[in-house]
């Protein structure tokens, strides 16, 4: 479990400003998303805090560390937004990629990725290539790739952006499922609220760049999360809550 | 039989047909062009020379394709990780490219001798760039997402190039093969020639030249021909074997036009 600790954080290339100071503490074990508009500087925030990218300004802390520090012990599993499989890679092959590589920071608890691969229906599919699989296999791929590491903290780059409707709620429900007492902390970016608020725990809202956040909602939904979470009422009360705070208090 | 091994077999018939036709028809003298049937009934007659030559011309050919692919991917990969090596590298190479090797085969004979290392040499120093070029556009192609995947668990620059940026680069090296066969051959050949230490078919070639041997010249050539056509076929194969991932090995949809 990683605890994340944002202070004064800003980030900017030159003339642009992408990131507002920002102050944050996200808790251990919980799951964040931020939501916000195209350019609103999630993904570089994500960036930062898997240690891929410095501050400008500001401290950031990934339990107690640095994140290069953390991202050198491989403590941060990360899922991008495009799957990033390797295309002569076989399904098994992909999903332990991540353990392939800097394989002296691999925790002593790093299991198989074989049961994880099994409990997303991807048990038949060991052998075949990406090409041979539906995105939403794909991204099932990426997604057990991130877990296998068992790292404490997992940031997620709109991981279902590409995926239509149907097989996006299917994500939903499995990610739900797989994340539910594993104990991680989870940041996840996302464009569409009802993602965010039937995964989170907490749900934070970014201004247009440079961004800054707008609102920081809580998501007292039960947990585990039921499968018919969104058709709860709660459900769509706390959605319409995101969306005027996304809106700066517009409908 | 299967098309794939067919059709090229057609192609190569109908061409030789042709040819032993137009000699045969307008009755053309042979110290200008001589019929294919007459070659082949040359090469025929002198079997165990033309085998041994032709072994020796696929040994330096080889040769020289491993030595230019051993020394591509060295430069390669280092032009493709520094943008400054690429920049002063890039002009070396063009120009390794654009001059004509025949021109300083004379001086490499006499800098490493008579015999098998010139040819090594300057059939390796030809068919480089071209796979140094291949390398640094495969390995500049890899997918960034998995490069910044890697670089989220901090994989070392020797894991990436292993794990990523290396088969990245193998469609690409698979093109510049193709082409660099019928490059590495002509360089082997024409090295032969030019040092009379070899018992290569460029030696033959050279010799039957300054002979006037017309049926022992032709001979070489044909022999020179169906050297391509093995090493190319054998490219194939691996391609088909080590790219089986490759959309390039994927069957085309009914649909496609």
């Amino acid at each position: 479990m990683s605890r994340i600790v944002l202070r004064d954080l800003t980030k900017d290339y030159g003339e642009l400003a992408v990131v507002d100071p920002l102050t944050l503490d996200i808790e251990s074990g919980s799951f964040v998303s931020i939501i916000g508009p195209s350019g609103c500087g999630k993904t570089t925030l994500m960036r930062i805090i898997a240690g891929l990218e410095p501050a400008s300004s500001g401290s950031v802390e990934v339990n107690g560390a640095l994140p290069s520090v953390a991202r050198a012990n491989k403590r941060v599993a990360m899922v991008p937004q495009q799957p990033g499989l390797l295309p002569w890679r076989t399904v098994e092959a992909n999903a332990r990629l991540l353990l392939d590589v800097n394989r002296g920071a691999n925790p002593p608890g790093a299991t198989d990725p074989l049961d994880l691969l099994q409990e997303v229906g991807l048990g038949d599919f060991l052998r075949s290539y990406p090409h041979e699989l539906s995105g939403g296999m794909q991204q099932r791929v990426a997604l057990v790739r991130a877990l296998a590491l068992h790292a404490p903290l997992v940031v997620m780059d709109e991981p279902f952006a590409a995926l239509d409707e149907i097989t996006r709620s299917e994500m939903r429900l499995m990610l739900t499922r797989l994340v539910d007492g594993r104990g991680a902390t989870v940041v996840f970016i996302t464009h569409s609220i009802p993602e965010a608020v039937a995964l989170s725990d907490r749900v934070l809202v970014s201004s247009p760049r440079p961004g800054r956040i707008v609102a920081d909602i809580e998501i007292d939904l039960p947990r585990p999360r039921p499968d018919d979470v969104e058709d709860d009422s709660h459900f769509v009360e706390l959605c319409a809550r995101v969306r005027h705070a996304l809106h700066g208090g517009r409908v | 039989m299967n098309r794939r091994i067919l059709a090229p077999v057609v192609g190569i018939v109908a061409f030789l047909g042709l040819w032993e036709l137009l000699v045969r028809v307008n009755n053309v003298r042979p110290f200008i062009l001589r019929a294919p049937s007459r070659i082949v009934r040359y090469l025929g007659a002198h079997p165990g020379d033309y085998a041994s030559a032709t072994w020796v011309t696929a040994y330096h050919a080889f040769g020289g394709l491993v030595i230019a692919l051993t020394v591509a991917l060295l430069v390669g990969s280092l032009m493709a990780a520094s943008s400054f090596m690429e920049h002063a590298t890039q002009p070396v190479l063009i120009l390794l490219q654009v001059t004509p090797f025949v021109a300083y085969i004379g001086s490499v004979v006499l800098w490493l001798g008579s015999g098998t290392p010139p040819v090594l040499f300057i059939t390796g120093l030809v068919c480089m760039p071209a796979f140094a070029f291949a390398t640094v556009d495969g390995m500049r192609g890899a997918d960034p997402a998995a490069r910044e995947l890697l670089a989220s668990v901090d994989a070392t620059r020797l894991e990436v190039l292993w794990r990523l940026r290396l088969p990245s680069a193998m469609p690409s090296l698979f093109t510049a093969a193709r082409y660099n066969v019928g490059l590495a051959l002509i360089a082997a050949y024409l090295v032969e020639g030019g040092n009379f230490a070899n018992r290569g078919l460029g030696s033959i070639g050279k010799r039957a030249a300054a002979l006037n041997e017309g049926d022992a010249l032709w001979a070489a050539v044909f022999a020179m021909a169906l050297l391509g056509t093995v090493f190319l076929v054998v490219i194939s194969v691996l391609q088909r074997i080590v790219l089986r991932w490759h959309v390039s090995q994927r069957p085309p949809r009914p649909n496609w036009n």
